[in-house]
């Protein structure tokens, strides 16, 4: 169908429903709509846009914003299975790649979970199985004893290999984060190892991953910078395969004297006109700043969806939406009960 | 003891003028240290004043950027992130002297850690996640710095208590009874020497 072989995958069959879930998806008036809501309308509100499943399951357990959250997230989990369980050959490799962040952030609320002590119910309420690591494949990673069966149980099923030195630190003094970031460098390198460059769909999600690792990298200096860390240290955190922040630039940036002579050197960078506001500002706030890169993400994502209607574009589309969807109803939610005031929920939202 | 409680003669009066000296050198020193303590509390008074602002910004902040954060971020997001922290913040209690009052000194360490040494991944964490870390971090430092200056505070008010008492005791009540054993002395003394004198005057003149 649409000359594309069974190795290549059902791009038409997969696209095509991804559009149809796309079009169910809560439009942009509606979140104003939500804004006047209270917690009991807007539980209510988002039951009748296509939670009631997950909101009645987990209703049963669940009451309030939790209940909300939790979902989003279970909605969100099982809308990305159905279209990796449906998806063919190269278009499911390059999903489970794509998707693959969510097993990075199971096996990390796994990992903390367990090295904290939390009971395995616990670590079961707040994973989202939306990667290719269903529900079963995290409950036998819960079950494991050790957080060492238990990264090498991941190992082995994400085939990759954690460094020796990286193990060795967190032995050493219990601290996960060099794992994390080691996983989460992983994730971006396999994934633009995995996304062929052989059609224009897929160089443009390519280039979008490739912007996404930039902005990840700018915002890794902001944050380091922000703590008075610079140089090589930060340069440990700094994921390759960037599409404007190339090695060379990172060092640039890493380099620099404070977080305010980084954002000179950004001014090159595709997403600088959509921070640049918020850069000159005199109160510059890098949370705001990370807001808009998302707003950026969304707008770029938004752009490529129509172009190519057959392709691996509209489905990565619905799934930056749909996961923004819920990041923007949760907002709201917790803004609401937590008395937000109206506005500042607003800009918390990424429209 | 009752001021005509005591034995009225030479050596009593001699040992009763010591002690009042005494007691008015106690008395005097007494009131200067209430008096340096008064003024001490109100420096402090000051500072705890700001300290009590200083923890109501900071807490007012710190809840701000942690709700702001669970509600871009999520629940579990945040849970997550506070659950991997290895960070753990030490306060230690020593003392030091003011004006001779033994007050607490608090210090803590290790309550601002490095990202890269909190515990969790500095690829994925948010700013807003990292952003409330930090402005817990500073509530906790000021909570600590607020407890040394409340202590001090509440040990200076106990001490000021304890020393007017002290010097009304003396002022009032020990103070006016030596004075007025001493008078009772010196009078029964006069007695006696008024009484030996009409004695000598009978003797000569039988």
């Amino acid at each position: 169908m649409f000359g594309r072989s069974k190795a290549k995958g059902n791009y038409a069959y997969t696209a095509t429903k991804a559009k149809a879930m796309k079009s169910q998806l809560i439009k942009e008036d509606d979140y104003n709509k939500m804004l006047q809501l209270n917690v009991t309308e807007l539980v209510h509100f988002v039951s009748e846009a296509g939670y009631s499943k997950e909101i009645s399951e987990i209703g049963e357990r669940v009451r309030g914003i939790d209940l909300v959250e939790r979902a989003t997230y279970a909605n969100m989990a099982s809308t990305f299975k159905k279209l990796l369980d449906g998806s063919q050959g190269e278009l499911h490799t390059v999903l489970a790649a794509y998707l693959q962040k969510w097993d990075n952030w199971n096996i990390k609320v796994i990992l903390r979970g367990k090295s904290y002590g939390l009971p395995a119910e616990q670590i079961k309420d707040d994973l989202v199985p939306a990667g290719s690591m269903g529900a079963e494949a995290l409950d036998k990673l819960i079950a494991l004893e050790s957080t060492d069966e238990i990264i090498a149980a991941f190992e082995k099923t994400e085939s990759l290999t954690i460094p020796p030195e990286v193990l060795h630190e967190y032995h050493e003094n219990g601290n996960l984060g060099k794992i994390e970031d080691f996983i989460d460098k992983y994730h971006y390198e396999r994934l633009l190892k995995v996304i062929p460059t052989t059609s224009i769909p897929t160089r443009m999600f390519s280039d979008y991953i490739r912007e996404t690792v930039d902005i990840k990298n700018v915002e890794t200096i902001m944050k380091l910078k922000s703590e008075g860390i610079n140089g090589d240290a930060v340069m440990e955190y700094i994921i390759p395969g960037g599409k404007q922040v190339d090695m060379k630039l990172a060092k640039q940036l890493a380099d620099a004297e404070n977080v305010t002579d980084t954002f000179a050197d950004l001014a090159q960078l595709d997403f600088y006109e959509d921070v640049k506001e918020d850069v000159e500002s005199e109160d510059m706030d890098i949370c705001k700043i990370f807001q808009n890169t998302k707003k950026h993400e969304l707008h770029v994502a938004k752009k490529f969806s129509s172009q190519y209607p057959l392709s691996v574009l509209p489905v990565v589309d619905y799934m930056i939406n749909m996961e923004n969807e819920a990041r923007n109803i949760r907002t709201i939610a917790r803004g609401i009960e937590s008395g937000i005031d109206r506005e500042t929920i607003k800009e918390l939202l990424v429209i | 003891m009752g001021a005509h409680d005591v034995t009225p003669n030479r050596s009593v009066l001699l040992q009763l003028k010591s002690r009042i000296k005494l007691t008015q050198g106690g008395h005097k020193v007494l009131k200067m240290k209430r008096d340096g303590l008064i003024i001490e509390f109100f420096d402090i008074l000051e500072k705890a004043r700001q300290m009590r602002a200083g923890v109501s910004s900071d807490y007012e902040y710190a809840m701000r950027t942690i709700t702001i954060a669970r509600a871009v971020e999520g629940e579990v997001a945040v849970k997550s992130a506070a659950y991997a922290l290895k960070a753990d913040p030490q306060v230690n209690v020593t003392s030091k002297s003011i004006m001779g009052m033994v007050v607490p000194k608090v210090e803590a360490d290790h309550i601002h850690v490095l990202m890269t040494e909190k515990g969790y991944g500095v690829i994925s964490t948010s700013a807003y996640i990292e952003a409330a870390s930090i402005a817990f971090e500073k509530l906790l430092e000021t909570i600590v710095r607020a407890a040394e200056v409340e202590t001090t505070m509440k040990k200076l008010l106990d001490e000021i208590e304890k020393t007017k008492r002290r010097v009304n005791a003396l002022e009032f009540k020990i103070i006016p009874e030596l004075q007025e054993s001493e008078r009772f002395i010196k009078f029964s003394l006069e007695e006696m020497e008024r009484e030996n004198t009409t004695r000598l005057k009978h003797l000569k003149k039988a």
